[in-house]
């Protein structure tokens, strides 16, 4: 707990003051100990995200972003600063934040439709009730008819909707993402971001997306929050003004290029710092 | 020309037995001629390498020749009496595989979860695990007495090193993110152990059960020569302090035949 939280330091940064955020992410500074000492994984960081947006956090490999992501998600503690969801200070994982994870993260031993019924199980849902309601979510992504099919008969794509249905399914007041989409291809990777966007209109589901990709993030968000490579900081937070409903399609428009040309612009240099690092990390452990 | 391909390609009608299956019944036929042959060449003693003939006839005799009375009080069952041993050693196998398969599910999810307790005993167990178990034999029998419940105590020994073995490394390969999910859901203790943990520790679990029948029917059965009046050890033991042959071996095939049994079981449980 080396940390520094000032609470009254910064409100949180950018945004119309038309709505009361809804998720406040407050001065978060995060610390690891490691071999080659303290590594700085989130420094100071501080945004905010109103009811209905889509905010995504992009930066390089090794800047944070998954450390953020799971204080957000309370799957963290021992950091400096504070979470709050509507006024709530966030301590563990809170009701209101449902998270979409990285990995393959489906119940293999379980049905499409009991993966996607899972947190209704938990919350003591009877039965009959939960299944129906999970049937919706499954229908929502898109799966319709592999109600019955297990993971491991569907495709990485489908894995990735069936865990995107089951965290809807929870119908989180806050939808957290930490790269879902990193393991697929580029083809399947727009699709899904249409079904994202498509989704998070219907249910106007604000939305936090954590990712590397430039691509996504501008097709799918309000704001884009771009981070420093180690420590972690905010670089800049950049307002996407593309009209909405969107589609993968607007990936071609003069705007969109506008818009990734000009974070590319703040990203690049970040990313050849990581590179630059990590090549004199691996030159460094070579030589001794 | 594609005609010609066809009719040269027509379809070959299939061997009446695989390849397997034939080499498979080379060998058991070898074995019994073998068998045969020495028994009737009289090189081995006689009654040490009894006829096939006989031991089936004592195999009948066991299964079938009626000399035990049940206790029933409005009328009278009679039952061959291996039956009541045979019982006499299922249920205490099967009470032995209850108790150590849950304190090794118990001890195994415990160690798996929590590195502290593991640095601190895991080693001890597996230098206990492949000990000869019979050795605390002695000990149960001043314990638990000369009946059943020193052979239970055996077997429960026997069955709990492979699968807390197995528990605690299953804990271990279970997906980590699977686990975070789980939190994220905000489910409790029990409902993770019961939702997360188990389902995803069925392999590994399932394995230690196999092993851990395995030398529960070993332990058992080997307390059973040792020490009893009961059971189908007992009944082994009986048979060679008599030198009644054909009936040890008649016991022996059908001690074979549970086995197998019992492994299909759990075998199909685990394919539910």
């Amino acid at each position: 707990m080396a940390a520094s939280p000032d609470p009254s330091a910064r409100p949180g940064d950018g945004g119309s003051a038309s709505a009361e955020p809804i998720l406040v992410v407050d001065d978060i500074y995060k610390q690891f100990e490691t071999q080659d000492g303290v590594l700085v994984a989130v420094d100071h960081v501080s945004f905010d995200v109103k009811p209905g947006e889509f905010l995504s956090v992009i930066g390089p490999s090794g800047c944070g972003k998954s450390t953020l992501f799971n204080i957000m998600g309370g799957l963290l503690d021992g950091y400096g600063g504070r979470v709050s969801v509507a006024g709530e200070t966030v301590r563990g994982p809170h009701a209101s934040i449902g998270m979409i994870f990285q990995e393959e993260s489906t119940f293999p031993w379980r049905s499409v439709i009991d993966n996607v019924a899972f947190p209704l199980e938990i919350a003591g849902m009877p039965k009959a009730e939960r299944l129906e309601k999970a049937r919706h979510f499954v229908d929502l992504v898109g799966l319709d008819g592999f109600e019955r099919r297990y993971p491991s008969e569907l495709s990485g794509g489908m894995r990735q909707r069936v865990s995107m249905a089951r965290t809807l399914a929870s119908e989180p007041k806050i939808l957290l993402m930490d790269e879902p989409f990193a393991a697929l291809d580029e083809q399947t990777r727009l699709l899904l971001g249409d079904k994202v966007l498509q989704i998070q209109q219907d249910l106007k589901q604000t939305t936090l997306l954590i990712t590397h990709n430039l691509t996504e993030a501008v097709q799918l968000s309000d704001r884009i929050l771009v981070m420093t490579y180690r420590p972690g900081k905010t670089k800049r937070i950049v307002a996407i003004d593309l009209p909405r409903p969107r589609t993968s399609e607007i990936v071609g428009s003069d705007a969109f290029g506008h818009y990734v040309a000009q974070i590319w612009n703040d990203l690049r240099e970040e990313a050849s710092r990581g590179m630059r690092d990590d090549e004199s990390r691996r030159g460094g452990a070579r030589r001794a | 020309m594609a005609e010609t391909s066809l009719t040269r390609t027509a379809p070959v009608a299939a061997p009446w037995l695989s390849p397997v299956t034939r080499l498979r019944i080379v060998i058991i036929v070898t074995i019994v001629a073998v068998w045969e042959a020495v028994a009737a060449s009289g090189l081995l003693f006689r009654d040490v390498v009894p006829s096939l003939v006989v031991i089936g006839g004592a195999l009948v005799n066991i299964l079938t020749h009626v000399d035990f009375k049940v206790p029933v009080d409005s009328f009278e069952l009679w039952i061959p009496e291996f039956y009541r041993h045979l019982w006499v050693t299922i249920s205490e196998v099967a009470t032995a595989m209850v108790f150590g398969g849950l304190a090794g599910l118990v001890v195994g999810l415990t160690l798996g979860t929590n590195p502290f307790l593991a640095n601190a005993f895991e080693r001890f167990l597996y230098y206990l695990g492949p000990t000869p178990k019979i050795i605390f034999f002695p000990i149960m029998i001043m314990w638990f007495g000369v009946g059943p419940g020193s052979k239970i105590a055996m077997g429960t020994i026997s069955c709990f090193f492979p699968v807390v073995l197995s528990a605690a490394a299953g804990v271990r390969q279970i997906d980590s993110v699977l686990i975070r999910v789980g939190r994220s859901f905000r489910v409790n203790t029990w409902q993770m152990v019961t939702k997360i943990y188990l389902p995803a520790m069925r392999e590994p679990i399932i394995n230690g059960v196999r092993l851990g029948l395995g030398v529960a029917v070993i332990g058992t059965l080997l307390a059973e020569t040792k020490l009893s009046n009961r059971g189908v050890g007992f009944l082994i033991i009986n048979a060679y302090s008599t030198f009644d042959m054909p009936r040890m071996y008649a016991l022996l095939i059908v001690l074979f035949v549970v086995a197998i049994g019992a492994n299909a079981l759990v075998g199909r449980a685990s394919r539910r």
